[in-house]
């Protein structure tokens, strides 16, 4: 049970969590939002290269349990056809937002994602999954007080009813990519060609980082085949294409670069963001 | 400052009175439960990741290196083919599943540095890193600091971690953030030469392969050393 004042706290806690604009109120009506700011709300909030940060104190973390298992879980949801690594990929580190995004531990949203993988899909109702949150809860009332965490599954289902993609089938003995080699045509870019990244509009997800976007590279490798992220973190069938290794020059790229003129910086960009440089 | 003013951060460090069960472990026990009743994985197949994943970790790659600085012909492989030449150092890409660890791929490639070229690697999207051949990557290095900062002020950022690099070296950043996965080779120091494989993985710290270190005769420890400690520790990272 909760008291009164300590709902009102919580309340208090939450409202000091601040993930817009301050200048803006909140849901703005159309007039005072322009379009850079609604470019900003809608960017993907995983995609932080090149924004401002000071330093800060850098350090190694010894592995909570459950973060273990919880990379162990969202591997094995893999391996078991349950998702493609893209799809995790987007689940728990964009579809999150901003607060959680910047607010919980990596392997928070890592855990998150699984819960609303298995939810989404239909596997899993919520409230079977906040019942058994209830039950694990009640079962450490008191503390741990010297015993271990453990899971205790009631039974062992034997999965043949259960929906899982072609991906984990079809990839065994090739890998990924390699499971999309051959399906792509002729790369339309070779090493060396000049190139300016495509200002596509963004919405919901994308690997091609903002930085480069709109900016001139060359490229340096033609990588591999594969659906392009925004394509195949949905679970449906995606075209393959190809990608490439695009070379930026630094000096260039960033606005007031204090490095040299010869500092690069590569990324992979799948073909439909590229066009070629006049 | 206030009358408040010492060092400790109790209104931001979590510290119960009881040895309460997290947020986060309760739902994981809870996610585990359920998926192993619906048949969703077995338990079986989640002890045997749980065991590829507690071997994993970066001295693999330090032999890779150490092999390739002492022999041209599997320096060659190492970069040509780097997959293959993980098998040599006891690392197959496509274990456990069939198609690798699905959060990695099976897609690496090794970046050389040579005299006028210094490599290092980030992802300014989340956190990809050649796992199973150099393990779970850092903490520092999976936080958006890094991330944010690595591929647009790579001197400053390298300077932190105490390496200082001429005008002459141009700095390659290698944004991972697709399917392929990077590590970086850098050069012999000198006064190695005549040093064994294992006396070289000794200098081949993570930080190296990383690209935030160069190797250092005497040299044997990463430059981020200190280390958070868990609430409940497992047994891995």
């Amino acid at each position: 049970m909760s008291t009164a004042a300590e709902r009102a706290a919580q309340l208090d806690l939450v409202a000091r969590l601040k993930s817009a604009y301050p200048e803006l109120p909140d849901a703005p009506p159309p007039d005072l939002l322009d379009h850079d700011r609604i470019t900003a709300y809608l960017k993907p909030v995983h995609d932080v290269g090149g924004e401002p940060d000071t330093p800060m104190k850098y350090e190694n973390k010894q592995y909570e349990l459950w973060e273990h298992m919880t990379y162990v879980i969202c591997e094995v949801l893999a391996w078991r056809g349950i998702w493609l690594s893209e799809e995790r990929r987007r689940i728990g580190n964009v579809d999150v937002g901003r607060a959680e995004y910047l607010g919980l531990p990596y392997y928070g949203r890592w855990l998150l994602a699984v819960a609303r993988v298995l939810v989404e899909k239909h596997h899993i109702g919520l409230t079977e999954l906040s019942e058994r949150m209830a039950e694990v809860k009640a079962r450490y009332a008191g503390g741990l007080d010297g015993r271990t965490l453990e899971a205790k599954p009631k039974s062992e289902g034997d999965g043949s009813g259960v929906k899982r993609n072609e991906h984990h089938k079809r990839a065994v003995g090739k890998g990924d990519p390699q499971v999309y080699a051959g399906q792509a045509g002729q790369p339309k870019f070779k090493v060396g060609d000049a190139v300016v990244v495509r200002e596509l509009p963004v919405i919901f997800y994308t690997r091609t980082p903002e930085y480069v976007r709109g900016a001139s590279g060359e490229i340096a490798a033609v990588a591999y085949e594969s659906p392009a992220a925004e394509d195949e973190t949905w679970d449906r069938p995606a075209t393959p294409e190809w990608f490439y290794v695009v070379r930026f020059n630094m000096s260039q790229l960033w606005y007031g670069y204090t490095g040299t003129t010869h500092d690069v910086v590569q990324t992979e960009i799948p073909e439909h963001w590229l066009q070629a440089a006049k | 400052m206030t009358d408040h003013d010492h060092d400790h951060d109790h209104d931001r460090t979590v510290k119960p009175m009881v040895d309460e069960i997290t947020d986060f472990e309760v739902l994981e026990i809870a996610l585990r439960e359920l998926c192993i009743e619906k048949g969703i994985f077995t338990a079986e197949e989640h002890r045997r990741f749980t065991e590829f994943a507690e071997q994993i970790g970066p001295t693999p790659a330090a032999h890779l290196v150490a092999k390739a600085w002492l022999d041209p012909e599997f320096k060659k492989l190492a970069l040509a083919e780097p997959m293959t030449a993980s098998k040599e150092v006891g690392v197959d890409w496509m274990e456990p599943t069939g198609f690798g660890t699905p959060s990695d791929f099976t897609a690496f490639q090794i970046l050389a540095d040579t005299p006028t070229v210094h490599n290092v690697i980030v992802c300014a999207l989340c956190s990809c890193y050649p796992r199973p051949i150099l393990g779970n990557s850092p903490e520092w290095y999976r936080t958006p600091n890094y991330r944010r900062r690595m591929v647009r002020w790579p001197r400053q950022l390298l300077a932190e971690f105490g390496l200082y690099l001429p005008d002459e070296i141009s700095i390659h950043v290698q944004d991972s953030n697709q399917k392929h996965r990077f590590m970086v080779m850098p050069l012999q120091p000198e006064g190695t030469e005549d040093w064994t494989e294992d006396q070289l993985v000794e200098i081949l710290t993570r930080d190296c392969l990383i690209g935030v270190a160069l190797p250092k005769a005497g040299v044997t420890t990463n430059v981020i050393t200190d280390t958070r400690q868990a609430i409940h520790p497992g047994t891995a990272g």
